[in-house]
């Protein structure tokens, strides 16, 4: 069990579980939240605080503190300029090659810009970073971020802050199937632990979230729900799971009744 | 008045003049003030000034409602004392959302930490219509709304004014647009240093390098930077204060009189002083006309961003340090909590605190004596 880690290019992680810093109640709350859910990875957005100003030194010292890895992402950014641009500059301000690489391609569901995240991505691979791009759950999208480079992608379950979990699990599986040496994670949409269980158990390998924990009426106690979660996930994914049936198998054998007898006019 | 207390009270935004008017009633006061005496500067200026302690307790802890719900109490026999009226108003607030928004809704009343008899409650679309006639009349139909009976406002600029007044009146000394600092619980103002029988610190975030902290990082005060507009629109007639949900922040429109209206607010954790971006401002307004069509041809009468000071917790703090007493940390708070933290400051200085505390953790003493 030891040996089970989340490799993300390279940096090997305990916790399957990254998670966001925004929309919490007080900095407190997330920081206790951050803590209860033993997250090692924390996502932050540079959007709206000004960073040529340096506008939000004093809420990003507090995450600074908890002395994590920062996912710095470019949430709000539209076209591939402005993103490799917030990238650029939080690379600077964070000291970490991480991005989050996050295209808006519709306002009103904020689903990726598959098109414009492929160009983008191939620029900041070439630029040296390690982008960990956020995408739909379309396996030639998958496919293309792979051959550019990308060691870790992460599709939806379902559109941003939605809690609708997954809702092409096909899909996250054949992306599972076809790339089994790559890290998925699941980024947006999880809105029950159970839906971050079913992710793990179908083989990703790590959950990404904010809002489920963030707007939960108790964000600590939600964050503790989400960590165990996940670790019944992937424990039940290593464990290997019994196929459906579509009738009952007792689990005592019951060996005096012959199994004709239980076909009712058989 | 001689053998009365002697108290300087540092920094006149809200909690400022509103302990200056409770404390000068049988007390000396001297105010200082780095800000004029409109207090344009201060935080209480640019706020809405609503009194929504249930709609505010699905963000912020259970103390931040009890001391709102306190403050609550006290505001009308605090204005009856002021020398000029003020605009009060208690005829509930309104919470709604567009159907794509609908399970934020659900979760903010979740959030609400209501308690027996003071709790919201769902309204139809034709309840709504008796509240709120026009928004009835609006293309779009809000099938889900939350209503909270209880929650006021006033009018932020007209109680500053008044405060202002009535210590003019009791002629209170007020040293407006001066530099001032705090050292070893003395004021340091134009070259003078001077002690006090207390020293009372309500300079918001101009403290955020003074204020004392028991243990690191504990206390440390934070700029979350806010967006407000103010409209005048005559097409529009609300009777109550109204919140959209949003993705990020409610967005809430609180009618004032003569059909002024205070669109706000964002709130953004960064301590950025420039004026209202475009973003902002096109989601503030686009918000209000989505509500109601009538503010399309509504004047801008101001648009303005400033800070709140907020600790890592939002909650406020009353520190004392000796004779040093400071408050800080209201957040976005500042009306909805002022009169009940002043009534607590003053029962400190007249050694009158109740035991146990009335709220939890507003209050804390230091060992740490710096001088």
């Amino acid at each position: 069990m030891t040996t089970d880690r989340l490799n993300i290019y390279g940096t090997q992680l305990d916790s399957r579980m990254l998670i966001g810093s925004a929309l919490y109640p007080s900095p407190d709350v997330m920081q206790q939240s951050i803590q209860a859910c033993g997250a090692q990875v924390v996502t932050l957005s540079l959007s709206r605080q000004n960073p040529q100003a340096n506008g939000g030194a004093s809420f990003w010292d507090k995450i600074k503190s908890l002395g994590l890895h920062l996912l710095p992402n470019t949430a709000g950014c539209h076209s591939v300029s402005e993103a490799v641009n917030m990238a650029k500059m939080s690379r600077e301000l964070f000291q970490t090659d991480w991005v989050k690489l996050e295209l808006v391609g519709d306002d009103y569901n904020l689903q990726p810009d598959p098109i414009e995240l492929v160009k983008a991505t191939e620029i900041l691979l070439n630029d040296g970073f390690k982008v960990l791009p956020y995408c739909t759950d379309d396996l030639v999208i998958a496919r293309h971020l792979v051959e550019l480079g990308c060691e870790v992608i992460m599709p939806w379950g379902s559109p941003i802050g939605t809690a609708k979990g997954l809702l092409n699990p096909y899909a996250l599986q054949a992306i599972r199937d076809r790339f089994p040496e790559i890290t998925l994670i699941v980024d947006s949409g999880i809105g029950k632990p159970s839906h971050a269980t079913q992710a793990l158990e179908l083989g990703v390998d790590a959950i990404l979230l904010n809002t489920a924990v963030a707007q939960a009426k108790n964000p600590v106690m939600m964050a503790t729900a989400f960590a165990r979660a996940i670790e019944a996930g992937r424990l039940a994914y290593q464990g290997g799971l019994i196929n459906e049936r579509s009738t009952a198998k007792p689990s005592t054998p019951t060996l005096d009744k012959p199994f004709w007898h239980q076909v009712k006019n058989g | 008045m001689p053998n009365t207390p002697n108290i300087a009270i540092v920094g006149a935004g809200l909690i400022g003049r509103m302990l200056a008017v409770n404390l000068s009633e049988s007390r000396q006061v001297t105010l200082f003030d780095k800000d004029d005496r409109q207090g344009s500067r201060s935080a209480a200026h640019l706020a809405a000034a609503m009194l929504a302690p249930l709609a505010e307790s699905a963000d912020s802890s259970r103390i931040v409602m009890q001391m709102g719900q306190r403050s609550l109490a006290l505001w009308p026999s605090l204005l009856k004392k002021l020398h000029q009226p003020v605009f009060f108003q208690q005829n509930g607030s309104l919470i709604l959302a567009y159907e794509q928004d609908h399970g934020n809704l659900v979760d903010f009343g979740h959030r609400i930490k209501g308690e027996m008899g003071k709790d919201y409650t769902n309204l139809t679309s034709g309840q709504l219509a008796e509240l709120e006639p026009e928004l009835a009349r609006q293309p779009h139909t809000f099938k889900h709304v939350l209503w909270l009976p209880e929650e006021a406002q006033l009018d932020n600029r007209e109680l500053l004014e008044s405060l202002a007044k009535t210590l003019e009146d009791r002629n209170v000394v007020w040293h407006p647009n001066t530099e001032v600092s705090i050292e070893n619980r003395q004021v340091v103002f134009d070259g003078q240093r001077r002690s006090f029988d207390w020293v009372i610190d309500c300079r918001g975030l101009g403290a955020k390098n003074q204020i004392v902290q028991t243990k690191p990082g504990k206390h440390k005060l934070r700029g979350v930077r806010g967006e407000v507009v103010r409209l005048y629109a005559p097409e529009v007639n609300l009777n109550r204060p109204v919140r959209l949900m949003h993705p990020r922040y409610p967005i809430y429109i609180a009618p004032k009189t003569n059909h002024r209206f205070v669109v706000g607010a964002t709130q953004i954790e960064t301590e950025d002083q420039r004026q209202p971006t475009v973003r902002s401002a096109l989601e503030l307004l686009s918000a209000c006309f989505s509500v109601h069509k009538g503010f399309a041809e509504a004047e801008i009468l101001e648009i303005k961003s400033g800070l709140r000071p907020a600790f890592e917790n939002n909650e406020p703090k009353i520190r004392v340090d000796g004779t040093l007493i400071q408050v800080n940390g209201l957040f976005r708070h500042g009306y909805l909590l002022a009169p009940a933290i002043a009534e607590q400051c003053v029962a400190l200085i007249d050694s009158t605190l109740p035991k146990p505390p009335l709220f939890e953790l507003l209050i804390e003493f230091t060992e740490n004596h710096h001088d």
